[in-house]
């Protein structure tokens, strides 16, 4: 389930990022390409520009024997300065133009050997077009042409299309965000309807919408919650009617059973004054009859936490106080030992008695004759333990000895109903505590109870120390 | 002693064993098995004790111990199906002194029947409490306060005494029950928080702020000197 609520978030992550990069991938291509056409047209354009300006001017300076007078020809045109380097001479050339050295050694070289080459150049920060070329005469001509002006161009289109691609990538990052979350609102809807259904809700439902996909998974999952939903108000359905039969009948059992039980105490008074047969029989009746009447309060009492109407009712109790409160009332000072630590809680006083006074005679039905009941605190829980040396629980009935109508030894189990232990654990379960079953390492069994702690009050645990004092104090208590 | 006690119970079988058990253990029985029933016999002469189921064909138990209560604090022990249901509360809450759940064993009903009627007879030494205008006159069974009749049930009437002879100490539930019902068993301890307030309600000028019996949290109650 855990798993399922956190796909959906991923997932929309991922769509959104798969949509990301098909958009900045294609818009990078298209930017990139584009430039790449651009940046070679403009500049092919320019060099055979250059090109031809200077094949011509080639040609004007072969019918011009003085080369000095080329420069001022040169200048008129204005849109790129030359450098004159005659045969065996100085070279000429404007002061605003480059010096020769500022042409490279390749192009010197190509033209040297008399090709009529160019090459781009960066000059003081500006990019210029080179051409160079030889005339029959030996003297060699180079041109500079200003190209910083495409550069600049190419530049500005470069950061345009860069924005451009950055602003779009966003823009399909967010279409992709909302898009994928549109896109997977079912998905998450769906895993939200499953959620509430096992939380218990059977009643979710999804929402129907369009005819995709999506719509028929929704009809499916409906259905799927619908059939769910009615088995389980069948099942409980029966349930209900199960455990109202039971509780019915115990109820019903109540008053015939009230009747019989005041009928074998007055009977059991004459037994004795019967002759033999008769009285065995009376004896045995007396005996059966109380057979009955436990086995018919403890259906009564787990029909009754089964109804789920059992309700609790806490109060501040000094466990010790009230695991001795029981074995004094049920007579078993004498056979159990208790130690008992300070251990005030809150919790249904009732019921505590009622789960100490079973794991006792249980004890006492099954265990040996030595008992030890202990009354510890383990941090935020108090801990009654009741052990005893008796031959301990089969490992085969371990797993099951809170199990209702298991009874570890059939033979040996008259008197107890098999219901004793489950309902001392639901009585457990109902405080927000738990029951356990071991066996101890030297033989006999241990039950434990463990039950919260939830009220650490310093006050309370004086108030009743204090009483406990009192207690003492008292001329007519019979507390220990 | 031979008290004479009022059965109210509409099963027929438990109506026979539980007089005849009665009858056994010293009582005198007048039995019958309807609420309305009863409440005609009750007029004719005066009992000790009225045993009361709470299921009953005419008037409920519960009508029939209201009824009573109007006008006598005659002990009543409420014979109830369900131990912890409403039912305990409801009777206790209505002026019951006590109850037993069914089934129940007559050796039980007997003891309790007992305690409830050794609740009405005065202690070895009785005394004569003053605390400002409340009054509590042991020999009579009688407490008054401001002059005027409290009119306590004899279980209301001996948790106060052994509240007031020991003013300022705390009582917990489990002494209360042994002094008061005389339990030595396990006793109910809704049996006492609903007994001290109702005699609250009799006792105290506001009952929903106590000034003479208080509550001490967690443990028990307190009788405070005024």
């Amino acid at each position: 389930m855990r798993v399922g609520a956190v796909a959906p978030a991923r997932l929309r992550r991922r769509l959104a990022i798969a949509f990301v990069l098909t958009a900045g991938v294609s818009t990078a291509a298209l930017a990139i390409g584009s430039y790449l056409i651009v940046r070679s047209s403009r500049l092919d354009d320019s060099a055979a520009r250059a090109v031809s300006q200077s094949t011509f001017n080639l040609r004007f300076a072969a019918g011009q024997t003085p080369p000095g007078g080329l420069l001022d020809a040169y200048r008129t045109r204005g849109d790129f300065c030359a450098i004159v380097v005659p045969a065996g001479a100085r070279p000429l050339r404007d002061l605003s133009c480059p010096t020769p050295k500022q042409v490279p050694s390749d192009l010197r070289r190509l033209v040297a050997a008399g090709q009529l080459a160019r090459q781009r150049v960066e000059i003081a920060g500006r990019h210029e077009l080179v051409v160079g070329g030889r005339l029959a005469n030996g003297t060699t001509l180079y041109f500079f042409y200003d190209e910083q002006q495409v550069w600049d161009d190419l530049g500005a289109l470069r950061n345009v299309l860069a924005v451009g691609w950055l602003a779009l990538t966003l823009l399909a990052g967010l279409i992709g965000t909302l898009l994928a979350r549109r896109t997977l609102a079912p998905v998450s809807a769906a895993s939200q309807a499953a959620r509430s259904l096992a939380e218990g809700l059977l009643d979710t439902r999804l929402p129907v919408a369009g005819d995709d996909e999506f719509g028929a998974w929704a009809a499916s999952f409906n259905e799927m919650a619908e059939a769910l939903e009615a088995k389980i108000a069948a099942l409980s359905d029966a349930q209900q009617r199960e455990r109202a039969f039971t509780a019915n009948v115990a109820h019903e059992l109540r008053t015939p059973l009230t009747a019989l039980v005041g009928e074998a105490e007055l009977l059991a008074e004459h037994a004795a004054a019967m002759p033999e047969e008769p009285g065995r029989l009376a004896r045995l009746l007396v005996a059966d009859v109380g057979r009955l009447r436990r086995l018919t309060d403890d259906l009564l009492e787990i029909s009754r936490i089964d109804s789920g109407q059992e309700r609790t009712a806490t109060e501040l109790v000094n466990a010790g106080q009230v695991v001795a409160g029981v074995l004094r009332g049920n007579g078993w000072s004498d056979r159990v030992e208790l130690y008992a630590d300070q251990v005030v809680l809150s919790t249904d006083r009732r019921r505590l008695e009622r789960i100490v006074a079973n794991l006792v005679g249980n004890a006492i039905a099954h265990g040996g004759a030595s008992i030890v009941v202990r009354v510890t605190r383990d941090g935020d829980a108090a801990l009654v333990e009741v052990a005893d040396d008796g031959p301990g629980l089969a490992p085969e009935f371990l797993p099951h000895v809170f199990d209702r109508f298991s009874k570890a030894d059939r033979s040996r189990s008259e008197g107890g109903s098999g219901l004793g232990l489950a309902i001392a654990r639901e009585n457990a379960r109902l405080l927000g505590g738990d029951l356990t079953a071991a066996n101890r390492p030297g033989g006999g069994a241990l039950f434990g109870l463990l039950l919260p702690v939830s009220e650490p009050l310093h006050a309370g645990e004086e108030a009743v120390a204090q009483a406990a004092q009192d207690v003492d104090a008292h001329p007519s208590t019979k507390e220990e | 002693m031979n008290a004479h006690l009022l059965l109210v119970e509409d099963d027929r079988s438990i109506r026979e064993v539980t007089t005849l058990a009665l009858e056994r253990a010293g009582f005198g029985v007048t039995a019958c098995g309807d609420g309305t029933e009863a409440l005609r016999l009750f007029a004719q002469r005066p009992y000790d004790a009225v045993l009361l189921d709470v299921m009953l064909p005419g008037s409920d138990g519960f009508e029939v111990c209201r009824e009573i209560r109007r006008t006598h604090a005659t002990p009543i022990v409420m014979l109830t199906a369900r131990a912890d249901t409403h039912d305990v509360v409801i009777g206790l809450e209505l002026g019951a002194d006590d109850y037993v759940t069914k089934p129940f064993e007559p050796a039980e009903l007997v003891a309790r029947l007992r305690a409830v009627l050794r609740r009405g007879t005065a202690p070895a030494q009785p005394r004569l409490l003053r605390f400002g205008d409340l009054e509590i006159d042991e020999a009579g069974f009688r407490a008054r306060r401001g002059g005027h009749d409290l009119s306590l049930t004899a279980t209301e009437f001996r948790l106060l005494c052994e509240l007031a002879r020991r003013p300022g100490q705390v009582f917990t539930r489990d002494i209360l029950l042994d002094l008061v019902w005389g339990y030595e068993f396990l006793g109910d301890s809704r049996l006492v928080d609903v007994a001290v307030q109702r005699l609250r309600g009799k006792l105290e000028r506001d009952p929903s702020q106590p000034a003479l019996i208080a509550t001490v949290r967690g443990v028990g109650y307190r009788f405070e000197q005024p």
